[in-house]
Order: structure tokens, then C-alpha cells, then sequence
């Protein structure tokens, strides 16, 4: 497809419907951002998104937008629950991959001599890599729970408090889970990953607030300057990705049935009211779940871990959860198109959700201030709080960025961090990380990321999230 | 029987990884993809009890069946935890194939886990024919 782009404003391009497109896209960028974003096919990918049927309102790029397969990461897109469809690839592998950030009552000034030990005791402690299976193994029955449960199964068992969940995306547990429509495979991979991070871009990062930019809103969110934060990035592990992958070469099988052209396999799809759509929404679920009993472990063990490293007891630790997002997932939401409500499916690869203040699905204690959005960096630079704002429900399905978006592949990167000590050059920024695969960390480098300062900007200037703080890295573990 | 260094190369993708196999007929290309693909995923020399799997794989056309094949393979190592050390495919048309495949048990302590690879993706997968030899290009989503 040939790809018209125009630019609207400082933060908007416009890709006008042409061809098959259905529906405009629609990107939020910068003109420093959008230059790298020319240079590869996410553009053509938002164009391909714009002919899938029943598509309403725009096909959307966030700021971090880079190629993927099929939908572009970063991309948002809805459907109508009538004629629309649904996507396994418009969700990703990794089905509700996402941060959970927590707050402590500690000072960055009291941990810093120790950080060395503390990342040490997590790396212990956290399974971390490709494929790591954790202490925990579940029989079906309890595999079944925990995909029906989320993360209320693991407050169950002791992992956390009640008071936890209602500071999670749906209150950590998505309806419609039918453990019933899902393959051996998918549960054979899901029983002995439950609490384990997984590798790649999965980390579990210590930080420190290092800059407020709302104190109303970062009084409701509970932070402060120089207080200890830790952010948990990670996903369904082999569960979701198993679940994925049935389900997209099911629908990819039965494409060529379809009453319309699909311009790329990878996003083959089923109408959101056949049977198809149905299964797959319901396994979807199943996979979100195990993602939020999974972060849910991950944050129990990180607590315990500290208060054993740090010989203190967990009320002066203070541990608390702030929020938890995801940010691959397709959910039934209530939005206005073209002037009327209406109930539609709206797809985030690489996309969080950011609901604005009043908002009725929010939890009581941010009702005022609007939903936390969390914005991990690269491991060398800052993470972001940011909170929904007005503008997210009027120009993107309530959706805003996911972290900085990758601008090197993973080779190149390589090539790049040739002859060089990444962990070094991060100790020396005061940054102490522990990986397990040799090549992650290089992989993983921040060069290979944009500039999440920048991707941040856009969405505060597009006023689809706000910021309200910035946190700096002072310990990783990764994969 | 392909236990040799199979013909690819690494191709550059922003988010993932892709391969581009050569093979001199059918049966080699889609041999060679699947020893690729471990060759990405785990390094160090398999060894251990090795068990002989037969797998049977049908798709819509050649692409399809590319992607169902590798995808087998991937999950007997992520599923299964075993690697693959040699595979004979014994039959191969446009829309099925039957292989054997020599496994170990995957060992931590031996083999070095290099690359995560989730998934092998529909995404601008291409089985061609170039003058006498065949090519795919296959994306893996990491």
C-alpha cells in the first residue's frame, strides 16, 4: 500500500483512508519521533489494521509505535461487536505482558549502599530466564483456577492482601475465562511458570522517585521524592504465548473462507460474534489471568525477599501496591463513536490503558486524580508515572503509550555493544543489574530503545496521559 | 539426515528476529529451518538419551506449512523440554509433512540458552523457489 502521511498538528499525523483502509489512522508522534517511524513498515501496518471489518473510530499508533507483525506495537484499534472482528495477533504472545509498580517507605539514601546485595538477594530468589520454571507447580485443578481467578487466586494463597486487587487493571481478574476451550499444550506450559519473570525485555527494576511534576496526583499515588519504588514488567509466560499461537493458526487456516482480504497472514482473525471469536476471548481471559496471579506472586516475593535482605520487618518496609497495567490485551469497553455509546472491542499491542479522572471503572482511592499509567524506560534511563487524562477517551479508545518502543533490532544492538561492558557502564551510572542470558544485557542496551522522555511528551502534550512522576534505576534483574 | 551446519542467515527486524534458509530442494530447506532454529535458540553440544519423535504436519500451502512446522519443533523444546539433534523428513508435499526427529532432554547444565524465541509468525513468511534452490524467510516473534 502506498502511504500517505499528513501531519495534523505538533503531536498528530494522519494516514487518509485510501484503498481498502476502512478507517483515517491515526499516529501520535513528535517530528523527531515520527522520522525513525517513516524508515520501517509500522505505518504500512497501521494502514493494514484500517481494512480489518468492523474497525470504528481511527486506526491508532501511540508514540512508541515500532514495527511488529501484523498490528504494530503500539497500535490500538476497536471493533464493532456486530460486524467486527477480533485478532489474536492484534494482542500479541505475551497476553497481558504489563508493569505493576510498588512503593515503599524506604529512602533511595538508605538502600544505596547495599544495592549490590539487594539485586544479588532478588536474582536469588525471583526465577528469572527462558523457560524458568519457579517453586511453584500447579495441577490442572489449580491451573484452571488461576486462569478463571487471576489475581485473586494468588491472594488466596497468602501472595498479598485483598486490599491489593482493587489497584489492578479489572481488579486483576477478567471475566468471560472458560479454562474449558483450552489446548494440552497450553496447560501443559502454563503449570510450572506461574512466578517466574521470563527473559527478554522482562525485568524487575528498583528505582528511586527522582522527579514529581503533579504533587496532587502523585499525593494520591503515594510517592514522594527519594522514596524507593520497584517496578515488574512481565507477562503469561509460555501459558499466553501457547494460547496465542493455537488460536492464530486456527483462524489463519479458515482465512481464506473469509469475505474479505486479509493484507497480512499474521492478522488473521474471527468476527468477534462466531464461535471462533468467542473461544478465543475466553482463552484470552484465561491468559490474562495467569499474568496477574503471576505478577501478583512476583510482588510477594520481592517483599519478602527485601525484608529478609534488608533484616527489616514488612510494616517498615511498607510495601505497597500503587497499580498494576496491561498492556496486550483486547477488551469490551464502553466508548463514545460518532456521538453514541456504545460497547465495541478495543485491541492494545503495546498499549495501556489511561482512564481519565470520574471515570466509573475506577477503584474509589483514584476516582479524582484518574488512572496510574506506568511507563517503564530502558534499564539505563527513567520510568514514568502518568495518569489518564480527558483526552484519551475522546481521541484513542482511553489508550495512551507502553514504555519506550525499541529502535534497534536486536542484532544490531549486538553489533553495537561490541567490545563494550554494558554492566559496567551502567555500574558506573550508579545502576547495578544481574542478568541471566548472556546476550540480554547487549540485547537490551539503552541505545536500542527511543528516547522514553520523548514518547512521554507526546502523550502529555496530546493530553492522552499526564505526568506525574519520573523514577531512576537503581538495580535490574533480567532474563 | 541433517546434522550438518544448515545454509542461513540472520535477518534484521526492529521488535523480532528473522531467518532466511536455503535448501537445495524441499526437504532440505524445511530440514535446515528447523535445525536454524535451535541452532538460534540453545548452543553448546546436545547430548543426553535421545528419543526418536515422529511428527506429521499439514498446512493450507507452503508457507502455512512452514510456519505449523517450525512451530511443532519449537514446541517440543518450550513444551516438551527436549531438542532436537537431527531430523529426517520422509515425505513433503505443498500441504503435508512426515518427519522423525532425534531429541535430548533439554539440560541447563549443558546447554546455553542464547535466544527466547515465543512463537514463529505468519508475518512475511515466504517459501520460494529461486532458479534450482528454495528460500524461506521466516520472523520469529522474541
Amino acid at each position: 500500500m502506498d502511504i500517505r502521511l499528513e501531519q495534523l498538528d505538533e503531536c498528530r499525523w494522519r494516514i487518509p483512508k485510501s484503498g481498502p483502509m476502512r478507517v483515517d489512522g491515526l499516529i501520535f508522534s513528535s517530528n523527531e519521533l515520527i522520522k525513525a517511524v517513516k524508515t520501517d513498515e509500522s505505518l504500512n501496518q497501521v494502514a493494514n489494521v484500517a481494512t480489518l471489518p468492523g474497525i470504528v473510530g481511527h486506526s491508532l499508533a501511540m508514540p512508541d509505535i515500532h514495527w511488529g507483525y501484523g498490528f504494530p506495537i503500539g497500535g490500538v484499534a476497536a471493533f464493532d461487536m456486530e460486524d467486527g472482528i477480533v485478532s489474536p495477533g492484534g494482542v500479541g504472545y505475551d497476553i497481558n505482558c504489563g508493569c505493576r509498580l510498588m512503593t515503599t517507605l524506604l529512602h533511595a539514601a538508605e538502600i544505596r549502599p547495599v544495592m549490590k546485595d539487594l539485586i544479588s538477594a532478588l536474582f536469588s530468589s525471583i526465577p528469572t530466564g527462558v523457560g524458568s520454571t519457579g517453586p511453584l507447580h500447579l495441577s490442572k485443578k489449580e491451573e484452571t483456577e488461576v486462569a478463571v481467578q487471576g489475581a485473586a487466586w494468588a491472594v488466596n494463597k497468602g501472595f498479598g492482601t485483598p486490599e491489593d486487587l482493587e489497584r489492578i487493571e479489572d481488579t486483576g481478574t477478567m471475566e468471560g475465562a472458560d479454562p474449558s476451550v483450552l489446548s494440552e499444550r497450553a496447560i501443559k506450559r502454563g503449570r510450572d511458570q506461574l512466578g517466574t519473570l521470563g527473559s527478554g525485555n522482562h525485568f524487575l527494576e528498583i528505582q528511586v522517585v527522582d522527579k514529581i511534576y503533579d504533587m496532587e496526583k502523585a499525593r494520591a499515588f503515594g510517592l514522594s521524592e527519594g522514596q524507593v519504588t520497584i517496578l515488574i514488567h512481565s507477562g503469561s509466560r509460555g501459558f499466553g504465548h501457547q494460547i496465542c499461537d493455537d488460536f492464530l493458526k486456527e483462524m489463519a487456516s479458515q482465512m481464506h473462507k473469509a469475505p474479505f482480504d486479509l493484507p497480512d497472514r499474521q492478522l488473521a482473525c474471527a468476527m468477534l460474534k462466531s464461535d471462533q471469536g468467542r473461544r478465543y476471548l475466553a482463552a484470552m481471559a484465561c491468559a490474562a489471568n495467569y499474568a496477574w496471579a503471576n505478577r501478583q506472586i512476583l510482588m510477594h516475593w520481592t517483599q519478602e525477599t527485601l525484608n529478609r535482605a534488608l533484616s527489616i520487618g514488612p510494616k517498615e518496609l511498607g510495601m505497597k501496591l500503587l497499580y498494576d497495567v496491561c498492556h496486550n490485551i483486547a477488551k469490551k469497553e464502553r466508548h463514545r463513536v460518532e456521538g453514541n455509546e456504545v460497547v465495541v472491542c478495543v485491541h492494545r499491542k503495546g498499549a495501556t490503558r489511561a482512564l481519565p479522572p470520574g471515570h466509573p471503572l475506577l477503584p474509589e482511592i483514584y476516582r479524582q486524580v484518574g488512572q496510574p499509567v506506568l511507563i517503564p524506560g530502558d534499564m539505563g534511563t527513567y520510568s514514568y508515572v502518568l495518569a489518564g487524562s480527558e483526552g484519551s477517551m475522546e481521541q484513542s479508545f482511553g489508550s495512551t503509550c507502553h514504555g519506550a518502543g525499541r529502535v534497534l533490532s536486536r542484532a544490531k544492538a549486538t553489533k553495537m555493544a561490541k567490545g563494550r561492558s554494558i554492566h559496567r557502564e551502567l555500574e558506573d551510572k550508579g545502576i547495578f543489574v544481574q542478568s541471566r542470558g548472556k546476550r540480554t544485557l547487549k540485547e537490551e542496551m539503552p541505545e536500542a530503545y527511543k528516547d522514553v522522555s520523548q514518547v512521554v511528551e507526546v502523550v502529555h502534550r496530546a493530553n492522552l496521559a499526564c505526568k506525574v512522576a519520573r523514577l531512576r534505576p537503581l538495580g535490574v534483574i533480567k532474563g | 539426515m541433517n546434522s550438518h551446519i544448515p545454509d542461513f542467515t540472520l535477518l534484521d527486524h526492529t521488535a523480532d528476529l528473522g531467518i532466511l534458509v536455503r535448501g537445495s530442494d524441499l526437504t532440505n530447506l524445511f530440514e535446515a529451518a528447523a535445525i536454524a532454529l535451535i541452532r538460534i535458540m540453545v548452543g553448546g553440544e546436545p547430548s543426553g538419551n535421545t528419543e526418536s519423535i515422529n511428527i506429521s504436519v499439514e498446512g493450507q500451502d507452503l508457507n502455512d506449512l512452514m510456519v505449523r512446522w517450525l512451530g511443532e519443533i519449537l514446541y517440543l523444546f518450550e513444551g516438551e523440554e527436549r531438542l532436537i539433534t537431527d531430523v529426517t523428513i520422509g515425505f513433503i508435499s505443498a500441504s503435508r509433512l512426515d518427519a522423525l526427529v532425534a531429541t535430548v532432554p533439554f539440560d541447563p547444565a549443558r546447554h546455553e540458552i542464547l535466544c527466547e524465541i515465543k512463537a514463529v509468525t505468519y508475518h512475511e513468511i515466504e517459501v520460494v523457489k529461486r532458479g534450482s534452490r528454495w528460500e524461506a524467510k521466516i520472523i520469529f516473534d522474541l
